[in-house]
């Protein structure tokens, strides 16, 4: 009764609204179609239609998984805080958080889907009984468990506070709590043994270094939160739901450190690599600077470090980084100079040259582009979804019809006391 | 909501944006419906779920079958049988083609080990031609499971070798080293297949069950040696050129989407017979034999001559040495 | 007189013609099923050498004097080539590459020595001496001072001379060679130099040194190689 109410009611708040948002929604499934008809190309015609090759044998999609990986990890940086730390100020947004990361992992599912021509059709080998999941021996197969069972986690656990809210019932905190603490712990994990997919091949020294899993950690946390911030910022503005401008600017902290961390790692990524370079450093070498006449990534990957500097740059400056104006802007620049520099200056320069020191370019076809802008379509198709469903039942607005009258009265949350922690110095705000 | 009474569905919200008209729900239910309907519709008009041949139907059932086959290694015999008989057969229904595919096993006390004498090869390429023909290799794509590098005298680095040289051999001031799988003692290709399809044989053959790939291509990120080949398409060999001697393991009709690499001809080797390559060389270059025989001719090159494997920092023990004269 | 000579050379005609009609012979994989489907034996082994060599009918072997192979087992040598082409050739699937680096020699049983050798005499009309061997240019050996009979037995020049004084058929020429070229036939004995007919596995025959080095010119000639990979296209090779 109260189940059938609640799928009504998230109905409701996901097809009806503005223009502006069916507009927004139309726009999306128009992408996510043209990206189906890509999918279809690839499917009937075989991946002969990509520009992924023999010796560049994973291309834009894996790339793209990666990067979304790390912005899947990165709800962790709300939840660790907001049901570990009792951090009130997060208690808002941490929802949210879990809905980017529901949506980053379906967006990933889907990158992998994609990549594997066997995939969907033939998941059923990827499971114990009937087919064969060679694990723990394949960082494929632990990230097949990993990304779904993350997935599993950030699918229940809102949806179970959602619905106890929606049915007027403070959820057990008994019931949720511990999963909480497994997925705080298998959200760091599910990028490292992403990371070990990559680092675990010493066939590819550009990846086979130890760096690489604190380099995925650090580049997920500089950009989880910084869409989170973009995400926050617009629902701050444009929705009654409430987000204490304290959550946006302990998001922007987070972001700035890792952003800074980030640069660091880079840093002694290129020392390591070009201090004394070796024939271990040619995919570096063809990264940065070009190999002899193949030198198509330079562009890419000097903007993207630019536009990491620039943003990290804003962002160290406090006055800046309090300023929305100034903010939002940065943390875009900084989103996008990680996805370029985690997504293609990870995944293709590892390919080249070859093993055998061959090389071969890589160039992405209209499938590959319009099969990856359909992907995105999806995520955020998800995440809009999501929000739209979560949104109301927090605003306390939408609640089953079928609760008494005492039920129905708005719940007042206590306030979470601060943990009994020596005095702290609170964090100067503005 | 609106503190207009009136109008349903009123042009503007307080705000006044034209954007933030609200639409109302049964109009997008029904839109997003009629959208589905249409697409249905369409899907099953193009579906040729009607009109069908025996021959069709057969071969949307054997396709189902494949679908559905075991991995390799957990048939029986009977399952074995059943599924080379089924191949066979949907050979002859797709290329018109008379295979017969053998599931040889390894041959116990054997374990393949082979040897390239660097001074020999005159990078002929004789043996990439026998190979693409014996084991149907895409033409479309020209898949080439060896590789032959020109090297120049004095360096033995790939990165400065050039395997495109297109002219008279050998040239002067360089010699000739070609790769291949190296089918390694301790594979890297193997532990990273999320679904099992490739493993080891006991004689030493790195193998893939080509209808048990899904196509992730995680083998051919971690194999040092860029032995591994993907069918981005659909393999193509002409009728006539079909080498219809076939192993499971080997040289069958691949499909597009899985991945396959050199196994010593599988099919030749099980029953005695030299690899493609052995046999094709003019000069003699390639030796092949087995490496728990002492007295066999790879284990004399082993024991007199001096051998060096490519990359033995990376601990993958290939069983591919390179000798000199 | 001529009758016999008539039927001599119509004799020779057809059995010619008849060694050639020979050439298809049964493919390995051509014969019923299941007979290849057992533990290969040396007899195995031996009858798929003789049933493919490539395109001849028939690789003849004679067992190596004072060599063993590797195993310090007795191994064989093709006897030298009674087939127009010359060397031996092998099936890949569908195609047959010739895998001999010289050009065939002439079978002696074609026009056999002693028509104009007869012992150290030259029975041969004097105008036509010169026309004799003229497709033959000696650059080896070249340092040594050698001549024709330094190999070549003057008593029969069917046959080749040893250092030693004694005479080797012409399908034994390992043992001349391994007179100056010692490592290099121990180690075509042992399998690292020259090639092996039939499989790795059982009864051993390999190639003689004529088969690939033409004894008075045994330099390789450079050859145009098989077409070179294309590296920027990998896939899609349009039509």
């Amino acid at each position: 009764m109260h189940l059938r109410a609640f799928l009504i009611s998230a109905l409701r708040s996901v097809t009806t609204g503005e223009r502006r948002y069916h507009l927004w929604m139309g726009t999306l499934t128009t992408i996510m179609l043209v990206g189906a008809y890509a999918y279809y190309t690839q499917v009937t015609q075989g991946f002969g239609v990509t520009g992924m090759n023999n010796h560049v044998s994973w291309g834009l999609y894996i790339s793209n998984m990666a990067f979304l990986v790390g912005l899947a990890a990165a709800a962790v940086i709300l939840v660790m805080p907001a049901y570990v730390l009792h951090d009130v100020d997060f208690s808002r947004a941490v929802l949210i958080a879990e809905g980017v990361a529901v949506s980053a992992l379906v967006m990933c599912l889907a990158f992998v889907t994609a990549n594997s021509p066997g995939l969907p059709f033939k998941w059923w080998r990827l499971t114990p009984v009937i087919g064969l999941l060679n694990w723990p021996s394949s960082m494929l197969a632990w990230d097949v468990i990993m990304l779904n069972g993350y997935l599993v986690f950030n699918l229940a656990i809102p949806l179970y506070i959602l619905y106890n809210h929606f049915i007027g019932r403070e959820p057990s905190k008994q019931s949720y709590v511990p999963f909480i603490y497994i997925s705080v712990v298998w959200a760091v994990s599910i990028h490292l043994v992403t990371a070990f997919l990559f680092a675990g091949n010493p066939a590819r020294p550009f990846w086979n270094s130890a760096l690489l899993g604190p380099r995925f950690l650090a580049s997920a946390f500089t950009a989880g939160p910084a869409f989170m911030i973009l995400l926050l910022g617009f629902i701050q503005s444009q929705t009654r739901y409430p987000i204490p401008d304290v959550a946006i600017d302990k998001l922007a902290t987070t972001t700035t450190v890792a952003a800074q961390v980030n640069l660091v790692m880079l840093l002694s990524e290129l020392v390591t690599e070009f201090y004394t370079p070796t024939h271990h450093s040619d995919s570096a070498r063809y990264l940065f600077f070009g190999l002899g006449e193949h030198h198509a990534l330079v562009p890419w990957i000097r903007t993207g470090v630019a536009l990491n500097i620039l943003a990290t740059t804003i962002l160290m400056i406090h006055p800046l980084r309090h300023n929305r104006r100034w903010l939002m802007p940065a943390c875009a620049i900084l989103f996008i100079g990680i996805w370029v520099e985690k997504g293609i200056g990870l995944v293709i320069p590892g390919f080249i040259p070859s093993p055998l020191g061959e090389i071969v370019e890589y160039t992405p076809t209209w499938v590959e582009l319009c099969l990856t802008a359909g992907i995105w379509a999806l995520g955020l198709f998800v995440l809009t979804i999501l929000v739209r469903v979560a949104l109301p039942i927090e605003l306390g607005e939408a609640r089953s019809p079928h609760l008494t009258e005492r039920e129905a009265a708005p719940i007042v949350r206590p306030r979470a006391t601060r943990p009994k922690y020596p005095e702290i110095r609170p964090v100067r705000t503005r | 909501m609106s503190s207009d009474p009136t109008p349903e569905t009123p042009e503007t919200t307080e705000d006044g944006s034209l954007l933030q008209k609200p639409v109302d729900r049964r109009g997008a239910l029904g839109l997003l419906l009629g959208g589905v309907a249409t697409g249905v519709a369409a899907a099953s008009a193009c579906s040729p779920l009607s009109a069908a041949t025996p021959e069709e139907r057969e071969l949307k059932r054997l396709e189902w079958e494949e679908f559905t086959q075991k991995h390799y290694r957990r048939m029986t015999e009977a399952e074995r049988a059943e599924t080379i008989a089924r191949l066979e057969r949907l050979a002859k229904l797709r290329h018109n083609e008379e295979a017969t595919i053998a599931t040889t096993d390894a041959q116990p006390g054997v374990l393949f080990g082979y040897a390239f004498n660097i001074s020999k090869c005159k990078g002929y390429r004789r043996c990439v031609e026998a190979c693409i023909n014996e084991n149907n290799l895409d033409r479309r794509s020209d898949t080439q499971y060896i590789r032959i590098f020109e090297m120049e005298n004095g360096v033995v680095d790939l990165s400065d070798a050039d395997p495109t040289y297109q002219h008279e051999v050998p040239a002067e001031g360089h010699f000739y080293l070609g790769t291949q799988c190296f089918q390694c003692a301790d594979p890297p290709c193997v532990p990273v297949c999320p679904v099992g399809a490739t493993w080891q044989e006991p004689d030493g053959i790195v193998v893939v069950d080509y209808n048990w790939c899904v196509g992730c291509r995680a083998c051919m990120a971690a194999c040092p040696y860029w032995a591994r080949r993907f069918n981005w398409d659909e393999p193509e060999v002409p009728a006539e050129e079909v080498n219809p001697n076939q192993h499971y393991l080997g040289n069958r009709d691949r499909h597009k989407g899985c991945v396959e690499k050199c196994t010593f001809c599988i099919h030749r080797t099980r029953q005695g017979r030299l690899p493609a390559c052995v046999e094709a060389c003019p000069t003699g270059a390639r030796v092949f034999g087995n490496l728990l025989d002492p007295n066999s001719e790879i284990r004399w090159i082993l024991a007199h001559k001096p051998v060096f494997r490519l990359k033995e920092e990376l601990a993958t023990e290939p069983r591919f040495w390179y000798f000199a004269d | 007189m001529k009758s016999i000579r008539v039927s001599a050379a119509a004799c020779l005609a057809i059995a010619f013609l008849a060694s050639g009609c020979e050439r298809r012979h049964v493919r390995w994989y051509e014969l019923p099923p299941g007979t290849i489907e057992v533990p290969v034996d040396s007899a195995t082994a031996a009858r798929n050498a003789i049933r493919e060599p490539g395109v001849l009918g028939t690789v003849e072997t004679i067992p190596v004097v004072g060599w063993a192979g590797p195993d310090g087992q007795p191994f064989e040598v093709a006897r030298r080539s009674a087939a127009l082409e010359g060397g031996h050739a092998r099936v890949f699937g569908t195609i047959t590459l010739p895998v001999s680096l010289r050009a065939g020699a002439a079978d002696l049983s074609q026009y056999p020595c002693t028509a104009c050798h007869q012992g150290r005499k030259l029975v041969m009309e004097d105008q036509r001496i010169k026309d004799a061997h003229q497709n033959i240019h000696v650059v080896h050996p070249k340092q040594t001072g050698a001549h024709c009979a330094t190999c070549h037995s003057a008593d029969d020049v069917q046959q080749l001379a040893l250092r030693s004084g004694e005479h080797s058929t012409l399908d034994e020429s390992y043992r001349l060679c391994a007179q100056c070229h010692f490592e290099k036939v121990e180690a075509w004995a042992a399998g690292a130099h020259g090639k092996r007919l039939d499989g790795w596995q059982g009864r051993r025959v390999v190639m003689a040194c004529p088969d690939c080095h033409d004894p008075h010119a045994p330099g390789l000639q450079p050859r145009v190689p098989f077409r070179a990979p294309q590296l920027e296209r990998t896939k899609g090779l349009h039509p």
